[in-house]
C-alpha cells in the first residue's frame, strides 16, 4: 500500500483568487525517495504542508500511513510520523544544547526519559554530530546546523521526513553533507519528499515529479524526466549539464542507449560515441 | 584604470585575544574600471570580510584599500562618502527592506545623498527599470511582493546610489532558476549600460563562468587565485584540493581531455562543449 497516497487535491489560501493546489493526485510508497522540482509559486511547499496536516485541503483527501490528515483525531500522531525540515537552519533550532534541542520533539511526544537519552544518541550518531552534542548550535556551520534540525526530526522516529529547500541556504560543502544524510535516511527506510531547485539533488531521487501551476506537469525515474529537455526549458526549470549536452548531440544525429544524469555517465557515453 | 586596489590587505578578527582569526591574509591586486570580478571560496574563506573592507564597512588590520588611487581610511571622518561610491548589496538583501512603499525604500539612499526631490524621482524610475519593477509595484508595500521581486527591489535600493563599484554578495541565493536568470540577466544589462565595476560573490561556479571577466579564488584568507575563469577552472585539481568545484559541464570537457581526447580544457557552457565535441566527433569520422 501507498505510504502517502493524495487524490485531487485543491487548496487555495485565503485572500487568493488561485488555487494553490489544483488537482493533485499522487502516491508515494514506503521507502520511496521522491523530489519535487517546480519554480516558486508551483504548488511544492504548499503540498509538502499538506502531508503533516498543516494544511488540510479544500478539496480530496491526502491519507499518510493509511490516516486521514484531515481528521482531528489523528492530526499529532501524523505530525510525529512525518517531519518536516525547513529551508533557513537557523529558524529549526531552539535549545542552547545540540542535544537539547535533539530531545525537544520526543519529550514532548512524553517519552521516557532514559528512551529519550537513547533516542538522542542515536540520532545524533546518524546525522554524524554525536561528537557535538554538548555544543551551542550557533557555532555550527549551516550544513551542522540543518543536520542537527534532521536529528531532532529522527528522534520523533518518524516514517517520512519532507525536505522543503533544505539546501538553499547552504554552500557547496554544506549542501554535500545534507544530501548525505538524507541518503543515509533513504537507507534506513524513511520515506524521503525533497523540495529542490538543484538538478543535481533531484536526479538521486527514485522518482522526480515536477508541479507547474498547482498541478503535476509530468512525473518518472529522473532518466525519464530529464530528458524532456525542451518542457522542462520551456517552464524555465533547469536540466542538469549533462544531459543537456547530450540532447544537443542527439539533436545533432547522434544516438545515445540512455541519458546522462551526471558527469560520469555523460563521459562513459561520449567515450562510447568516439571509439 | 585601475578603480579599486588592495594593497597587503589584512584584517584579524579578535586581534589581541584568545579567539584571533586572521580572516583575510595580505591580499593584492588591482581591479580595473569596468570589470566583472567573480569571487569564489567556500564559507569562512574570507570573501565577506574581504568585500566588507572595499567600503570601508571594516576597517584593516594592516594594509590600504585605494579607490581611484586613494586610500579610503586617509580620512576616516569621510568614510561614509566611500559608501556612496561602493555600494553593497548584502546576502538576502530582502530582509534590509523597511519602508511603506517599494518607492520609498528606493529613494532612501539618494535621499540621504542630498539629492533634490526631482533628482530622486528620477533616479528611483532609472533603479526600478533596471532591475524590472513596474511602476505599478513602486506603489505597494515592499511586503506584498513575491521572494524574487522582493530581491529585485533591494538591489534597487543600492543601484539607486549610483555607485562606481558594486558588489554583490550571493544575490542569486535562494532563488528559482527562472529568478536567478532574470536576475543575472538585469544586473548584466545594468552593467553594460552603466559600464560600472562589478563584485560578484557566488556559490554557483556555473553563474560565474557566465559573468564575470576575471575570478577570485580565496582559501584561508589567502588569494589562491586571480585570473580569466577560463584559466582558473581549467585548473580543476587545485579548485577541488581547497573544496571548490568547477562547472559540471568543465569537468566534463577536462576528463575528457585527460582521457586524451584532443579537447579544449577551458569549456564554461554546453553550447561550447556542444561545439567541441561535434568537431571531434566530425575529426574521428564519428557524424
Amino acid at each position: 500500500m501507498s505510504f502517502i497516497s493524495a487524490s485531487s487535491v485543491k487548496y487555495r489560501y485565503e485572500d487568493s483568487e488561485k488555487n494553490a493546489l489544483n488537482g493533485v493526485t499522487l502516491k508515494v510508497n514506503k521507502g520511496e525517495f521522491v523530489a519535487l522540482l517546480g519554480h516558486n509559486g508551483c504548488g511544492k511547499s504548499t503540498m509538502a504542508k499538506t502531508l503533516n496536516a498543516l494544511i488540510i485541503p479544500d478539496e480530496g483527501m491526502i491519507y499518510v500511513d493509511g490516516m486521514d490528515t484531515a481528521d482531528d483525531e489523528v492530526t499529532y500522531e501524523i505530525r510525529r510520523n512525518v517531519g518536516l525540515v525547513l529551508q533557513n537552519p537557523d529558524n529549526q533550532l531552539v535549545a542552547s544544547i545540540i542535544e537539547e534541542d535533539v530531545a525537544f520533539g520526543p519529550e514532548n511526544l512524553g517519552v521516557e526519559p532514559g528512551e529519550i537519552r537513547k533516542r538522542v544518541d542515536t540520532a545524533l550518531k546518524t546525522v554524524g554530530m554525536y561528537d557535538y552534542r554538548t555544543h551551542a548550535p550557533h557555532k555550527l556551520s549551516g550544513g551542522q546546523k540543518q543536520r542537527v534540525a534532521i536529528a531532532g526530526i529522527l528522534a520523533m522516529q518518524p516514517s517520512c521526513v519532507v525536505f522543503d529547500e533544505p539546501t538553499a541556504m547552504l554552500d557547496p560543502n554544506g549542501r554535500e553533507e545534507v544530501m548525505r544524510t538524507i541518503k543515509t535516511l533513504k537507507k534506513k527506510g524513511i520515506t524521503i519528499v525533497l523540495i529542490t531547485h538543484y538538478m543535481d539533488e533531484a536526479v538521486l531521487a527514485d522518482r522526480v515529479i515536477v508541479m507547474e501551476k498547482g498541478e503535476i506537469l509530468t512525473q518518472g525515474e529522473p532518466e525519464k524526466v530529464f530528458s524532456q529537455v525542451n518542457l522542462l526549458k520551456k517552464h524555465s526549470l533547469d536540466v542538469p549539464q549533462s544531459t543537456e549536452l547530450a540532447y544537443k548531440l542527439i539533436g545533432a544525429g547522434l544516438r545515445f542507449s540512455k541519458m546522462p544524469l551526471n558527469v560520469q555517465e555523460c563521459i562513459e557515453l561520449l567515450e562510447g560515441a568516439l571509439s | 584604470m585601475s578603480i579599486i586596489e588592495a594593497k597587503n590587505l589584512s584584517f584579524t578578527y579578535g586581534l589581541k585575544t584568545p579567539f584571533e582569526k586572521k580572516a583575510v591574509d595580505n591580499i593584492s591586486l588591482s581591479v580595473n574600471e569596468g570589470e566583472v570580478i567573480g569571487l569564489i571560496g567556500h564559507t569562512g574563506s574570507g570573501k565577506s570580510t574581504f568585500v566588507q573592507m572595499l567600503n570601508g564597512l571594516i576597517k584593516p588590520t594592516s594594509g590600504q584599500v585605494l579607490l581611484e588611487g586613494a586610500d579610503i581610511w586617509s580620512k576616516p571622518k569621510e568614510i561614509r562618502k566611500i559608501r556612496f561610491k561602493v555600494g553593497m548589496v548584502f546576502q538576502y538583501p530582502e530582509h534590509q527592506l523597511f519602508d511603506e512603499t517599494v518607492y520609498k525604500d528606493i529613494s532612501f539612499g539618494p535621499r540621504n545623498k542630498g539629492l533634490s526631490e526631482s533628482e530622486i524621482d528620477d533616479t528611483v524610475k532609472k533603479a526600478a527599470k533596471f532591475v524590472g519593477l513596474s511602476d505599478e509595484l513602486l506603489k505597494q508595500s515592499p511586503f506584498d511582493l513575491s521572494g524574487g521581486e522582493k530581491r529585485r527591489a533591494a538591489i534597487a535600493g543600492v543601484i539607486a546610489m549610483d555607485p562606481d563599484v558594486l558588489v554583490l554578495d550571493e544575490p542569486t541565493a535562494g532563488l528559482d532558476p527562472k529568478g536567478r536568470d532574470l536576475l543575472l540577466s538585469q544586473i548584466m544589462q545594468y552593467h553594460r549600460e552603466r559600464k560600472n565595476t562589478i563584485f560578484f560573490v557566488s556559490h554557483s561556479m556555473e553563474d560565474i563562468a557566465r559573468v564575470a571577466d576575471r575570478v577570485m579564488v580565496m582559501s584561508k584568507g589567502r588569494l589562491e587565485m586571480f585570473d580569466t575563469p577560463k584559466k582558473v577552472f581549467a585548473c580543476a585539481d587545485k579548485l577541488e584540493s581547497i573544496g571548490l568545484r568547477v562547472p559540471e559541464i568543465t569537468k566534463i570537457m577536462l576528463t575528457l581531455k585527460d582521457k586524451g581526447y584532443d579537447v579544449s580544457d577551458s569549456i564554461l557552457t554546453v553550447e561550447q562543449a556542444f561545439t567541441e565535441v561535434v568537431s571531434l566527433l566530425k575529426k574521428e569520422g564519428k557524424l
